[in-house]
């Protein structure tokens, strides 16, 4: 292939666009979508609900007070009676704590303004996460702000004070205690050696008490396997940045599964092309299409349920030469299987892998998903022993495990039990089982059975409601806690703002409860439980010269301690094989259950931002579905958003599909965590509820599934196809626009300038811009990008972001300044995903500055694309001529417009950042840069009396960035990184030949293939 | 010729009113200038606070009460506690004081009244134009002078500009003062 031919890469978005279906380029010739403007009945913008009932009477109760004041007034300036020393009014403070989001416990910096948080980053000082937080974790902010958290303590739906509340619960629990009976307390997964202590101390004074932890998601396979070829539960890190070449088996370890933000950060340090050429190999086998998948230099299509299987047949390609002795058994077992069965024109990717793993012996690694069955994890273990893989095992870091989960039998067991009326009191801590559990427990059911029921929860959900008492509890900010997840590191979590409403915190809850009297709560009886804890437990390890006030504030402020730790290495143990055979493989489709990426197991469902993030790949919002492949798409005759009906194990679903490229044939994905029925107005009845299918806890692959087409649809909201390019010239012309540029490795070691050789001198008519000072711009690695979407999400708190709601997301009116498209190549049925962040590129010579009227758009000396929103009459002249689509247009006053004028309210006005306007209706808006960031750093400069350096400024996407992808700087200044990467071999800018000359570079993807073609 | 109705209307009773519109608008838009851009409101505030005495006869530096102002946007009205750092000794009989003394002790914040104020949606930071030298006066008048502090100038955007563009017409204690920025995103985003 000439490398004309080569840059011609066909790129398609949609199987409808590679099928060239006219609805789409019909479409496309269209700024904005057929009917966009059709709901706009101004009688139907009137309509009084409510919520707006009440508000128009508070509006109008102070128009009339306000009428009667002196028009000059301008309010009050109340400062405070005693100022604390640390706070001033209109500069930030930061606080270092651990996120509770997921059972990782990221190091997190606070950022509060006047006392009330309003961003959540990274803690650049912690060890796992090195300043960088995934998307739940930034969004969990506005779970603080939730209007429909908890307020009060409720007796049934009555609300009561929780002193009574506590004596009758103790007293609940005495009874219990007399009568013999069991006091079963739920969790889900326990990192805080401090709830742990509680949990024990608990246990010890109501002996009756048992304790039951699960989740959902998590390591309980991956720890029981260990525990069967290791001895113990605790497994260690793995080196990923010592990987040459990584094989993930339906892992998706940079999207869902285990720290993914740490896993990405490791990964992408051997995506290296800027500097030197540093690349690793990926091959994923999954059966799904994952974000992780997405990355991949090979990715080979393996239903999950011949995981098993495939992977001991790669155990047998490289048994050669292999140092580790095998048991008779094992070999045997080995034997039965192997490679051709999984070929199905895969067979050159096949034959790559085994070539790489052979050939990267002890400097490669295998790692299976978090979803798939223990045995998949037993072989897996296997095959890193067999390669000499081990030597990336980090045992400096093990995995701890504080409280082990239940097991199944032990849950089956609690539900008999509670049939039996065994059980008369239940507590729920912080978690949510009668949606989570798997239904075979009927969990439901047997709550009925018993007399006390309680459920420690932050707003109300499908457990609370059947409970005798529900009980508020602190939102994460509001609490105190510790985290002790990997060996040797140890977070603090801190409270940053005091509980906004009649919450308690949690601990303290049961900590009331073991002394027996409900006066004994005070605010701060779990601070200091805490610090006793810490005192006893961490100061006494590190051997510290300070004492221990000292210690513990100095812990506080940078919110980790480290310390040695050693962890158990034990030799392999072929044991756990004895026995295992290869599974029957029946003929039909697997179900296969993952984690929503942004949702969680639920626990966000409530959580605008969160629901309204695209899906990595399909870029679906507000919804799951069952993804299926093209090819088992026409054999069903199916389209995205028909209806099927999926039946497994006697239980039925009805849920739409979305024909997903790659998919493998007989694999069908559902994400869990969708279809809450009790939770609040946003995440109410959003998606389908997949838990049904869970039939044991931990069991996410089921097999032998009937699906079958239902009538009716679902119509699925996708941020795809909209915002799609322009391409009225000629048909086709944008598949060769040179949007995503890629090469390989090869290719860019033999040609080094294979980017650059093409690319045509353009003539401006006019004179060029002359930047003296200052030039502001930013370069995106598209090596590095995994679409995690933590960017995306980090804009949206940064820059008070309104939530819209599916239906204007269907309308095409999503206000996300930041997206991140999806490409692919190749065919259908494999294909190639590349992705690429897409914001405002600060045009020198911009398109839409010339077509404002009132010159609300314009540029400033410094290279910004400026935007004054109080100049904008709303035209949309810009928008439209804009090549990147990248203005949103407020449509609405979206605060008051989303469900009923739910995050327009004083308590979730407070997440907004004040050095950002809020926008209203009739206003179009866009990236600026965080020129609010730049602003300060501006003035931080003049302050200190230094010059303002490109450095000074970290965006709020290059913050959150896990890749370390972004870089923003000063391009004028030679020696900064981003004037050397604009002038780099593999940078270019989208739709060069405009000459609307970006600012924002772009560094060519190079996959490391074993040819020069990507395709 | 005849002089007809219609003649006097046209010649003499049009030019009369639009003469009176025109002259009575611009007499009002400019006599009411100063009052719309709030120049010398003076509002009552909850204590008779003297800057006079304050700053003027004792010398107090701004900065001393308004803290911060060096180092973020706001200059931060001072909290009860830096009145008390004298005020629990000096002058405690004096009513005014008696009525300080009681907000602090109760623990409640003081209401005072704003004076000065810029748009929501202008962005102004107090930080970049102390470190560059602008002394208070230059916008805030001279507050040394005044018994009840009221709106001495404008603060509307045309005077920001006045002195982003004229800076030694408006600042000629700075000699080395620039020009300020003139671009949207230096007040607005």
């Amino acid at each position: 292939m000439s490398s004309s031919e080569y840059n011609k890469k066909i790129f398609w978005k949609s199987l409808k666009e590679y099928h060239d279906d006219p609805a789409v380029f019909e479409a496309k010739a269209n700024e904005f979508k057929e009917g966009v403007t059709d709901d706009f009945n101004p009688s139907q913008l009137n309509s009084l609900s409510r919520r707006k009932f009440l508000a128009a009477l508070t509006a109008s109760a102070a128009f009339a007070a306000t009428a009667c004041t002196d028009y000059r007034d301008k309010g009050e300036i109340i400062p405070y009676n005693n100022r604390p020393e640390e706070i001033l009014a209109g500069r930030a403070n930061l606080y270092a704590s651990t996120c509770t989001s997921c059972s990782q416990a990221c190091g997190i910096l606070v950022k509060t303004r006047e006392g009330r948080p309003i961003k959540i980053d990274g803690n650049p000082e912690h060890p796992t996460n090195k300043g960088k937080i995934c998307t739940k974790g930034q969004a969990s902010i506005l779970n603080l702000y939730d209007p429909e958290r908890m307020t009060d303590p409720q007796n049934g739906n009555i609300a009561v004070s929780w002193a009574s509340a506590d004596s009758d619960i103790i007293s609940a629990l005495n009874d219990s205690l007399a009568n013999g009976k069991q006091v079963a307390l739920f969790t889900n997964a326990v990192v805080s050696p401090s709830t742990k202590k509680v949990l024990d101390d608990f246990k010890a004074k109501y002996t009756n008490t048992k304790i039951y932890s699960y989740s959902v998601f998590g390591d309980d396979t991956r720890r029981a396997a260990w525990l069967e070829t290791y001895g113990t539960t605790e497994y260690p890190s793995i080196k990923w940045e010592e990987a040459n070449v990584i094989l993930a088996v339906d892992a998706d370890f940079l999207g869902t599964e285990g720290n993914f933000i740490e896993n990405t950060r490791k990964f992408t340090s051997r995506r290296e092309v800027v500097n030197k050429i540093d690349v690793n190999r990926l091959y994923v086998a999954e059966g799904r299409m994952s974000a992780t998948g997405m990355m991949s230099d090979y990715r080979i299509r393996i239903s999950p349920s011949a995981q098993f299987e495939f992977v001991l047949a790669l155990a047998n390609e490289v048994l050669e030469n292999s140092s580790v002795t095998l048991n008779a058994e094992v070999k045997n077992l080995i034997a039965q299987t192997s490679l051709t069965k999984f070929a199905g024109g895969q067979s050159k990717k096949l034959s790559h892998l085994v070539k790489d793993l052979i050939a990267n012996k002890g400097k490669s690694i295998v790692y299976a998903g978090d979803t798939l069955s223990k045995e998949v994890h037993l072989a897996v273990n296997l095959l890193n022993e067999i390669l000499g893989n081990t030597a990336l095992y980090d045992y400096s870091k093990v995995s701890k495990s504080l409280q082990p989960s239940s097991s199944n039998e032990e849950l089956h067991s609690v539900a008999d039990a509670m049939n039996n009326g065994n059980v008369d009191t239940i507590i729920h801590f912080d978690c949510n089982p009668v949606f989570d559990l798997a239904k075979s427990f009927d969990y439901a059911k047997a709550l009925k059975k018993v007399k006390t029921v309680i459920t420690l929860t932050e707003a109300e959900n499908e457990t609370s409601v059947l409970s005798t008492y529900s009980l508020p509890i602190n939102h994460s900010l509001e609490s105190w806690g510790d985290a002790h997840v990997k060996a040797g590191v140890y977070s603090l979590q801190q409270p940053v703002i005091s509980p906004i409403f009649k919450t308690r915190q949690k601990e303290a809850v049961l900590l009331t409860w073991i002394s027996g009297s409900s006066s004994v709560y005070n605010d701060s009886i779990y601070h200091k439980y805490l610090i006793d804890n810490f005192n006893s437990s961490i100061y006494s390890k590190k051997n510290s010269l300070a004492d221990q006030k000292t210690f513990w504030y100095s812990a506080l402020h940078d919110g980790v301690v480290e310390f040695n730790e050693t962890a158990v290495q034990n030799s392999f143990s072929q044991v756990s094989f004895v026995g295992l055979s290869l599974p029957e493989r029946a003929a039909g489709n697997t179900l296969h259950l993952t984690e929503s990426y942004f949702i969680g197991d639920g626990k966000f469902a409530n959580n605008g931002w969160l629901q309204e993030t695209p899906h990595p790949v399909s870029k679906i919002t507000w919804d799951n579905y069952a993804s299926i492949s093209p090819s088992f798409a026409k054999q069903l005759n199916l389209e995205m958003n028909d209806l099927v009906e999926i039946s497994v194990n006697g239980k039925q679903l009805t849920i739409p599909v979305l024909v997903q490229p790659g998919v493998q044939d007989t694999t069908i994905n559902i994400e869990l965590g969708y279809g809450r029925k009790i939770i609040g107005d946003v995440g109410k009845d959003v998606g389908f509820d997949a838990n049904i299918f869970v039939s044991l806890l931990g069991k996410l692959v089921y097999e032998n599934i009937s699906i079958k087409k239902v009538n009716g649809t679902h119509r699925l909201t996708s941020t795809q196809e909209h915002h799609s390019l322009d391409d009225t010239f000629v048909k086709d012309f944008h598949r060769i626009r040179k949007i995503v540029q890629e090469g390989t490795v090869e290719k860019y070691k033999n040609e080094p300038n294979f980017l650059s050789k093409e690319v045509k001198k353009h003539i401006s008519i006019t004179r060029e811009h002359e930047y003296t000072g200052t030039k502001w711009a930013m370069s995106i690695d598209l090596n590095k990008c995994t679409s995690c979407a933590a960017c995306v999400v980090s804009c949206n708190v940064e820059n008070n972001i309104p939530v819209v709601g599916k239906d204007q997301t269907a309308n095409g009116r999503e206000m996300q300044w930041m997206r991140i498209d999806r490409y692919y190549s190749g065919t259908p049925d494999d294909p190639i995903t590349s992705n690429q962040p897409m914001l405002c590129q600060h045009c020198d010579n911009a398109p839409c500055e010339n077509v404002c009227p009132v010159n609300a758009t314009n540029h400033s000396p410094d290279g910004l694309n400026q935007m004054a929103y109080n100049r904008c009459v709303g035209t949309r002249y810009c928008s439209n001529n804009c090549p990147y689509k990248v203005r949103r247009y407020n449509f609405y006053n979206f605060r008051d417009h989303f469900a009923d004028a739910y995050y327009e309210n004083n308590l979730t006005a407070m997440v907004h950042n004040p050095e950002v306007t809020v926008r209203s209706r009739g206003v179009m808006e866009k990236c600026t840069f965080c020129v609010q960031k730049i602003m300060e750093a501006r003035s931080d400069a003049i302050r200190d009396g230094r010059e303002l350096k490109g450095t000074d400024v970290i965006t709020a996407c290059q913050q959150a960035c896990p890749a370390n992808a972004i870089v923003f700087g000063d391009v004028n200044d030679e020696e900064s990184d981003i004037a050397k990467i604009r002038n780099h071999k593999l940078a270019y800018h989208v739709l060069e030949e405009l000459n609307v000359k970006p600012n924002v570079t772009y560094i060519a993807k190079l996959r490391n293939t074993h040819s020069e073609e990507v395709i | 010729m005849k002089r007809t109705v219609l003649d006097y209307a046209l010649k003499i009773r049009l030019p009369l009113t639009l003469f009176v519109i025109v002259v009575s608008f611009v007499l009002t838009f400019y006599i009411s200038r100063a009052e719309r851009d709030g120049i010398g409101y003076a509002p009552e505030q909850p204590i008779k606070f003297s800057h006079k005495l304050h700053a003027g006869q004792m010398g107090i530096d701004c900065q001393y009460c308004h803290i911060g102002v060096e180092k973020g946007r706001n200059a931060i009205v001072p909290s009860v506690n830096i009145c008390m750092n004298c005020h629990t000794l000096a002058r405690k009989d004096r009513p005014e004081i008696i009525k300080l003394t009681q907000y602090y002790e109760d623990g409640k914040p003081l209401p005072w009244k704003r004076i000065h104020k810029v748009p929501e949606y202008a962005y102004f930071n107090h930080s970049v134009h102390v470190n560059k030298g602008i002394d208070c006066a230059s916008c805030h008048g001279d507050i040394k002078e005044m018994e009840v502090v009221n709106q001495a100038k404008g603060f509307t955007m045309t005077a920001c500009l006045d002195c982003h563009r004229k800076p030694h017409e408006n600042l000629p204690y700075l000699k080395e003062v620039k020009s300020g920025p003139e671009h949207c995103a230096a007040c607005h985003r």
